[in-house]
């Protein structure tokens, strides 16, 4: 704005040159630009701020130095738990992700044909070995201590589960044969959706925005050095609307703590596997199915399962988009796919999630018809009596890895 | 800042309350003696009849000298005075068995109870002698390196990986640097992570070898095997390390001849060190055979255990001869269990001998070891022993450069692996192939 006003100066100044040629390159200024104050208390003061501080976000040398800047402030941020007690929770993370959830799975991509195609009997096999061994030929303690019932048996069978079969099937799918198998890693994101006012302390009454945080611990994560296809376009409209909820984070419950802002996919940047391929998470003894019936809230069942998924797809896929580069005030170009399996041994749902936008600020967000998009299933059996085992939904177990 | 862990000095003459006073101030810390002079009643003893010196007497307390002497104690006062002594009062009795306040049954009373003692060699032991101590209890004989069958899967082009080295450095570095945020991680982190990693990409082969997804692993799983040496009850029991079972068991890597020549094999002892030293001693024990699996496991045979040493501190952390050592029982161990199982609890000298892989790791240096039990009569120290290779401190990499080393602001060093060596994953691999991978000189063997 002030350099074509003292343009515009200079221009009525020497009218008399309109129509003459301009050989020479035009004159330098005669003062400097004059821009809104940097540090004065005022909106002016703050945008310039903030036109800064993206300035030397955008113009970071490498990824490493672009995340440590965009997460060098600390200051207060709800800590959004993917295992979540908290009632209708898959709704709440829905409006903070800008997510929408489709039940169901995404439309299915060219299947793999030929001789390179799984056989399912071995891989059923082999499942069923992991069961036996787990269930019942390895000795174990009789009764697990109190709450960790779920390290107990679930937690080894899915562990053998996902390492045999990723094994297996690498022999198909090259992509599996060069990924990375973590055991326990942790996966964080920071962002930051929506503003609010701040209401206590010595910056009262100033307009903040919204801080959120995900530390996410999933049970084990496959990760590939290739990108997966995504599902649908980049901007696919979506049948579906992002759930608005009109309270503060405050109410859902969640709670507001103030340490490192990381952002972390299991792996620093250095590491060639950077892009994810599937999760699998452990439902904990405290949400489990039984407890929750015994409360009376059979209906969360399915809502611990979403909120998990929605939850921690989110923060692995956005964090993966920053690994590339991309943050809220530059946009992604090309839509970053996970998958994550959830269950607590015994049923099993499936999750697939796209990231189309990560402009979640308010600022960002104002022109950005894109939506990230979660396709999810309810939870099944997958496995029945002890001694007749039947596995109905491996073909869809076995599709992630695919 | 780092606690100061050695007492400060206080200021100069200042007297400490605790400390002797007089003639002896400033003796507080515990210098150690020197050795005594050398003179004939130092060297040879005090003469016969001669008083010993005051030092040397048999001191007993002033009850038993003076008969009829007790205490003056508070007891009667029942209350505490500082100049009379402490009353030795009876122990309270509750009249009544409360259970959660009981102390249990007294060992003696135990129904497991036995007078002869046990000596159990667990996860926590760290053996004196180490190799040379298990061996003794083994009644084994070691053999330098790999056996020829393995270094010579190591020598097959066809069982390397694609791009081996890069993929074993990313393994590494993963491990080693970008597991956390943090700049170093800690070894209770890296130590297994590599591991796994390592396991992930032996894992991969099993498109080229189909029976290597015939294969299972187990962690958290108890063995017990109990054996006889020369008037000892020995045991092996507990949690040991990550198990990776097979459906077809190793094939026996040493020839009949070999086993028949280790006959005339001498174990060696270390007198006056029992072999049973740092064992621990129990009288209560059941002497019971078990591999960690009911009966109808459809992975019977164990094949190869991996250990892993990662704890933090260094004290705590077995030394690398002490985890030879512990391999070695426990390879041992599971092999006899299972021997056993498969051919009964009568000591004989095996048709089939039983091998058991092993190899420890704290996250640098890896151990490799192959087992081969011969026979289960190990009573005596005579007749055939059983066999072991065992490869030693075998470095995956120097060290790890985790800040660039920047000399004059030039960057001289950068951050990355230093000094790594191929081979030590090539042998990894081939003690991992070693029973799916048909080789020449397989058929010489039987």
């Amino acid at each position: 704005m002030a350099a074509p006003r003292g343009w515009r100066l200079a221009g009525q100044g020497c009218c008399r040159l309109l129509h003459t040629e301009r050989s020479a390159a035009p004159p330098p200024p005669l003062y400097p630009p004059v821009v809104a104050s940097h540090t004065a208390k005022s909106k002016s003061a703050k945008r310039r701020r903030l036109e800064y501080f993206y300035q030397q976000v955008h113009e970071a040398p490498s990824i490493a130095e672009k995340l440590r800047l965009y997460g060098r402030l600390q200051r207060l941020k709800y800590v959004v738990y993917p295992q979540t007690f908290s009632l209708n929770a898959d709704r709440w993370y829905q409006s903070f992700t800008k997510t929408v959830f489709v039940p169901g799975l995404p439309p299915a991509g060219a299947q793999p044909a030929g001789p390179g195609a799984p056989d399912l009997s071995e891989l059923r096999s082999l499942a069923c070995d992991a069961l036996l061994q787990e269930h019942f030929y390895q000795r174990k303690r009789e009764r697990p201590f109190l709450y960790r019932e779920q390290q107990h048996v679930p937690g080894p069978f899915l562990t053998q589960l996902v390492s045999s079969l990723s094994a297996a099937l690498g022999s198909s799918n090259p992509l599996l044969a060069t990924s990375c198998l973590d055991l326990k890693p942790q996966v964080n994101f920071y962002w930051e959706r929506g503003e609010t006012v701040v209401c206590r302390g010595y910056r009262t009454g100033r307009i903040d925005p919204v801080r959120f945080q995900i530390d996410d611990e999933p049970l084990i994560q496959i990760r590939v050095p290739k990108q997966l296809p995504e599902f649908v376009p980049l901007d696919y409209s979506v049948p579906g609307e992002v759930p608005v909820i009109n309270h503060k984070p405050d109410k859902l419950p969640l709670f507001k703590r103030q340490y490192d802002n990381k952002i972390f996919i299991g792996s620093k940047v250095a590491d060639p596997c950077s892009y994810g391929h599937t999760q699998f998470h452990l439902i904990p003894d405290k949400l489990k199915r039984e407890r929750l019936l015994k409360a009376n809230l059979a209906d969360q069942i399915e809502v611990t399962y979403r909120a998990n998924g929605i939850a921690s797809l989110f923060a692995w896929t956005a964090a993966q988009a920053m690994y590339q580069g991309f943050w809220c005030e530059a946009d992604v170009t090309r839509p970053f796919v996970s998958q994550a399996v959830i269950s607590d041994g015994k049923y099993f749902a499936f999750f697939c999630y796209q990231l189309n936008t990560l402009a979640l600020t308010v600022k960002a967000d104002q022109n950005n018809p894109r939506k990230n998009i979660c396709w999810g299933t309810e939870n099944f059996e997958e496995y029945g009596t002890r001694n007749h085992f039947f596995l109905p939904s491996l073909r869809i177990l076995c599709a992630p890895l695919l | 800042m780092a606690g100061l862990w050695w007492p400060a000095r206080p200021a100069a003459g200042a007297l400490r309350a605790w400390a002797p006073r007089g003639p002896h101030r400033g003796k507080t810390a515990q210098v150690p003696r020197r050795p005594l002079p050398r003179t004939p009643w130092t060297t040879r003893g005090p003469p016969p009849g001669a008083p010993l010196p005051r030092s040397w007497q048999d001191k007993r307390p002033v009850q038993e000298q003076i008969p009829g002497l007790e205490q003056v104690t508070y007891a009667g006062k029942q209350y505490f005075v500082p100049w009379l002594a402490r009353p030795r009062l009876p122990r309270w009795e509750r009249g009544w068995h409360d259970p959660r306040h009981s102390p249990g049954p007294r060992y003696e009373a135990m129904p497991l109870y036995k007078e002869r003692v046990c000596y159990v060699c667990h996860q926590r032991t760290k053996m004196l002698e180490g190799v040379r101590q298990a061996l003794w209890l083994t009644k084994t004989k070691l053999m330098e390196g790999l056996p020829p069958k393995v270094l010579s899967i190591i020598d097959e082009p066809a069982n390397q990986l694609e791009n081996e080295d890069e993929r074993v450095q990313n393994a590494i570095s993963h491990a080693r640097v970008w597991i956390t945020t943090e700049l170093i991680p800690k070894r209770e982190s890296y130590c297994p992570v590599l591991l796994e990693d390592l396991l992930h990409l032996c894992r991969t082969m099993a498109s080229k070898y189909p029976s290597l997804s015939k294969r299972m692993l187990a962690r958290d799983y108890k063995v017990a095997a109990a054996w006889e040496r020369e008037s000892s009850i020995l045991q092996v029991r507990g949690m040991n390390g990550i198990l990776l079972n097979a459906i077809n068991p190793l094939l026996p890597v040493a020839s009949k001849d070999e086993i028949l020549a280790t006959e005339n094999h001498v174990l060696e002892t270390f007198h006056p060190i029992s072999p049973t030293i740092d064992l621990q001693e129990v009288n209560v024990y059941e002497e019971r055979h078990d591999t960690g699996f009911r009966e109808g496991y459809p992975y019977p045979h164990p094949h190869t255990l991996y250990f892993v040493e990662s704890a933090n501190v260094r004290p705590v952390r077995f030394r690398p001869e002490q985890l030879r050592a512990k391999m070695l029982m426990f390879a041992f161990g599971n092999a006899l269990a299972k021997a056993k199982i498969l051919y009964g609890d009568d000591p004989k000298v095996l048709e089939h001998p039983v091998v058991v892989q092993s190899i420890g790791t704290e996250g640098r240096i890896f151990q490799f070891m192959v087992f081969q039990l011969n026979t289960t009569d190990l009573a005596s120290s005579d007749g055939v022993k059983n066999l072991v290779w065992i490869d030693s401190d075998q470095y995956m990499y120097d060290y790890i450069r985790y800040l660039p080393g920047i000399r004059k602001k030039v960057v001289k060093f950068p951050p990355g692996i230093y000094g790594y060596r191929p081979d030590t994953f090539k042998k990894f691999l081939a003690l991992y192939l070693h029973g799916a991978v048909q080789d020449s000189t397989q058929t010489q063997i039987l």
